[in-house]
């Protein structure tokens, strides 16, 4: 009696849905949650659907399986206009159609009530138990054995370095900004972490929340939105969220799409205004020869939002890529700059650079790296049997080995 | 035993034991939270011993600490978790010398002294008289201890940062010349000191 | 006797003040954000749903103090609560350094977030959780000068004593910018808005990025508990507290609650968070000396005048 209460409740909650975004489909599906009956989950922790929609490359499959199986249950999968092959076994396919120039915008609009629609109704049926959590794609297994080397298992001789259960401990090296030496990371992270661009992965080395390096390993998938005013409100929208505004930048979406809920675009622009946004920019942060700094650009994206045409910006100089804008930054600045720029120039800066390029500025980058085998399970759970998931959003624990002096 | 005696009793187990897990634990981070919750216990006692400032500010001052130490483990040790066990002792001998001498010492020092045995008249104002006393007589003592530990920590960052007054530390950092176009002022760095190797 | 009515009124006073919190807080963004008509029932939705989901693990956590984190965050946002006033003698636990008390329960609160990223043993909540930690002590040392000032008129370090200094002249009017640097302090230990360096979008959730279903209701409730509580004291350390005409002291404390709980929700929507780092800079170089400025002043005031 008292489960199916609370199973009428959770009836009514708003739709938790994690999404995987692929060729094409960014802008869409910004605009498919604009409407207060789903939530886009920042993480699959916080989910209950998985919507994958868009084309996806062949090697981002297998993280597709890993996020689904770090949802908790119940969960399901829904595939919306998405080529996955059997990757994400019998998910159920949602077919609509993909918004193509020659489409009629309100056909486009119907396919997204259909999608929403479908949403719903697969959350009534999970929540009501008609429907079944889907079970876990691959074995929950440890990439390595657990067994550490040494008196503590940790892995080395005396206190620090080694690589116990298969994970290289951390070891100091001087930092960028202020020569404190402290502890390297290298991990992976995307290429579906809700803040970055849809399919952008990094290899990043951080120091504290401190980006020390960055390496491409795929780059962003190319997504329709151009140049135009719904497009900028759009990036302002991604860039207010990261601000800690995702108030405004709901309202910046809800511009975009122009409906009659919309609020007057100089309203908003001021209450980015008074929200000191602008200031909460750092100057200089993440600037590019001839595109200015984010702030400029955000500047420029709220001009848009005061009734100014999106700026048109000259080409970019060769030179400019993500392995150089990024390190130095902290977290936070890093993801305001990767937000910063329109699709077609982030696809340039985050081009995939040859592997003669890596010893340009000097780091051994490659030469003391684990190279974990990206197709096994990442992680196992002593307890539960499923859930836990060691790797994180995609992300896989790549350390280097420490100690080079 | 009254309630008073059962939790003087409690509060003292709590941090007997979580003093000693402090070293048995094999991560860092966990020592602290296990330091700080021996120093918690050992505040409430002092509460109970109608000190309630001390106490409380003890509770405080142990927060503060321990999570700037677990704060530092985690910036030398980034190894979220203590997913890496690590040994937390080290020079065994000697911390055993050091620990048996201090533990007979200190008992030696609590069975040889006589303790007053007059109870604090609830009515007193205790926190009031303890400020008068640290702001009145003793106000000189505290008053240079906390400027001399603030001076010494800020020349200590300081000293220790790469950015100085006249330019990097590791790029030969120097001041201007007392004269204009001078020799730069101060101390001259000895040859092939200024560069460190940076990557 | 007078604790045990005071008990009760605290039960009281924390479950109306947790439901308005949580209406506040479910239906305030919803509404800021263009939504016409938000529902009440939303919240309690939200809750039902997180109780059905699967509780997940992560690779190795420390899943002891995983546990605890929360469970602390909850228990000293009612202790703070618990040094709070509700009339002349009417308080929980009787302590004349009340202010300390509260000063530690905003350093443990620290804690139990470092404690809740940390021990989930994956990048991004860690990340959360030490960036959290840098902002929120210096942001804490603040709210202890501001506080220091509050006590100053009244020669004592308890609420109660504070509150009855106040019946002249409201802490609000002595010292305005205490009053917004202390609301500073509300953001950042109920990790909300311009402070929420926890839990942000830009770490993909931070602190609670690897946790589910039960795990996040209960740091919810944590969050919004810990939000009564610091409403209730800067109501109290601030605005009288108990102090008013005609109504019950406890309806007057709840009231100004209110009006400092719904601020705080509107502020934590209404502005923009800093990276860190800028963050950082500007509390010891701008804020920290304006406490120092503020503490001065009440002092002088109450040389010349007092």
């Amino acid at each position: 009696m008292a489960v199916s209460v609370l199973s009428n409740w959770a009836g009514e909650a708003p739709v938790a849905v994690f999404v995987a975004i692929g060729e094409g489909m960014r802008d869409r599906l910004e605009r498919l949650f604009n409407d207060a009956r789903f939530v886009r989950a920042a993480s699959p922790r916080h989910a209950a659907i998985f919507l994958i929609a868009g084309r996806m490359r062949l090697e981002d499959r297998e993280d597709l399986r890993r996020l689904h199986d770090q949802m908790p249950h119940p969960r399901v999968t829904l595939l919306w206009n998405a080529e996955v092959g059997e990757a994400l076994g019998d998910a159920e396919v949602f077919t609509g159609s993909t918004l193509e120039v020659d489409i009629e915008a309100s056909e486009a609009g119907r396919s997204d009530d259909a999608v929403r629609d479908r949403l719903e109704k697969l959350w009534q049926e999970l929540a009501s138990g008609e429907r079944s959590s889907e079970p876990d794609l691959l074995h929950d297994e440890p990439p390595n054995s657990w067994e550490g080397i040494g008196p503590h298992g940790q892995g080395g001789q005396g206190m620090m370095g080694g690589t116990p259960y298969g994970r290289p401990m951390a070891m100091t090296s001087d930092d960028l900004r202020d020569g404190l030496a402290l502890d390297l990371y290298t991990a992976r992270f995307g290429p579906f972490l809700p803040m970055f661009p849809p399919g952008l992965l990094l290899e990043m080395t951080l120091q504290g929340d401190v980006i020390q390096s960055v390496k491409v390993v795929r780059p962003p998938l190319s997504q329709a939105g151009g140049n135009d005013v719904p497009a900028a409100l759009l990036r302002l929208a991604r860039l207010l969220d990261v601000l800690g505004l995702p108030v405004l930048g709901q309202r910046a979406r809800l511009a975009a799409v122009g409906g009659a809920t919309s609020v007057p675009l100089e309203k908003l622009s001021r209450a980015i205004h008074w929200a000191g946004a602008t200031l909460a920019i750092p100057r200089g942060l993440g600037a590019v020869e001839g595109y200015g700094d984010t702030r400029t650009r955000f500047a420029n994206l709220v001009s848009v939002a005061n009734g100014f045409s999106p700026a048109m910006w000259p080409g970019l100089t060769r030179s400019a890529h993500l392995s150089s804008i990024l390190p130095g930054l902290e977290w936070s600045e890093a993801m305001l700059v990767l937000n910063s720029f329109d699709d077609e120039t982030l696809s340039t800066l985050a081009a995939i650079v040859e592997g003669a390029d890596e010893d340009r500025d000097g780091h051994d980058h490659d030469s003391g790296h684990m190279h974990h085998d990206h197709g096994g399970p990442h992680d196992h759970d002593r307890h539960q049997g499923h859930g836990g998931r060691g790797s994180h959003l995609g992300n896989d624990y790549h350390g280097r080995h420490g100690g080079h002096a | 035993m009254g309630l008073t005696d059962l939790l003087f009793l409690a509060l003292s187990a709590v941090a007997i034991l979580s003093g000693w897990r402090v070293f048995a634990t094999d991560s860092m981070v966990r020592a602290s939270f296990l330091l700080l919750l021996s120093f918690v216990a050992v505040g409430l006692i002092i509460v109970m011993l109608a000190a309630p400032y001390i106490g409380v500010a003890t509770v405080f001052m142990m927060a503060v600490e321990m999570m700037v130490m677990a704060l530092f483990m985690v910036m030398f040790m980034m190894n979220p978790a203590g997913l890496n066990p690590m040994m937390m002792v080290h020079q065994h001998r000697f911390s055993i010398v050091a620990g048996v001498l201090a533990f007979a010492g200190l008992t030696a020092a609590i069975l040889f002294t006589s303790f007053p045995k007059i109870p604090v008249d609830p009515s007193t104002p205790v926190v009031h008289d303890l400020g008068i006393e640290l702001l009145g007589p003793s106000m000189l003592i505290f008053e240079t201890a906390g400027v001399t530990l603030l001076a010494t920590m800020i020349g200590s960052v300081i000293l220790s940062s790469r950015s100085g007054r006249f330019g990097m530390a590791d790029q030969g950092s120097r001041p201007p010349g007392l004269e204009p176009d001078g020799e730069p002022a101060g101390r001259q760095p000895e040859a092939g000191n200024g560069h460190h190797h940076h990557h | 006797m007078m604790e045990l009515i005071a008990a009760l009124l605290l039960l009281l006073f924390l479950s109306v003040g947790f439901a308005g919190a949580a209406l506040v807080d479910g239906m305030l963004p919803a509404f800021l954000a263009g939504q016409s008509r938000p529902s009440w029932r939303r919240p309690i939705a939200d809750a039902a749903r997180l109780l059905q989901t699967q509780r997940i693990r992560t690779e190795a956590p420390d899943a002891l103090l995983w546990f605890l984190a929360p469970v602390l965050y909850l228990a000293l946002a009612i202790i703070g609560l618990a040094v709070i006033p509700f009339g002349p003698g009417l308080v929980t636990i009787p302590s004349e350094v009340g202010i300390v008390v509260w000063g530690s329960c905003e350093a443990l609160t620290i804690v139990a977030v470092f404690m809740f990223g940390w021990s989930a043993n994956a990048p991004l909540p860690l990340i959360g959780a030490y960036r959290y930690v840098a902002i929120a002590l210096p942001a804490m040392l603040l709210s202890m000068f501001v506080l220091i000032g509050a006590a100053l008129p009244a020669e004592s370090l308890g609420f109660t004593e504070i509150v009855e200094a106040q019946r002249r002249v409201w802490n609000v009017v002595r010292q305005p910018a205490g009053l917004i640097l202390f609301l500073m302090l509300g953001l950042a230990i109920s990790l909300r808005g311009p402070f929420d360096y926890a839990d942000p979008a830009d770490l993909a959730g931070g602190t609670t990025a690897d946790v589910s279903g039960p795990m996040v209701l209960a740091w919810k409730i944590a969050r919004l508990t810990m939000l009564v509580s610091v409403s209730a004291v800067t109501a109290t350390a601030f605005l009288g507290g108990y102090l008013g005409p005609l109504l019950p002291g406890f309806v007057w404390l709840l009231l100004k609650t209110a009006l400092i709980l719904v601020v705080l929700v509107g502020a934590g929507n209404f502005f923009a968070r800093m990276p860190p780092a800028r963050m950082m800079s500007v509390i010891w170089t701008m804020l920290l000396p304006l406490s120092f400025l503020m503490l001065l002043a009440v002092g002088v005031e109450l040389l010349l005048w007092g």
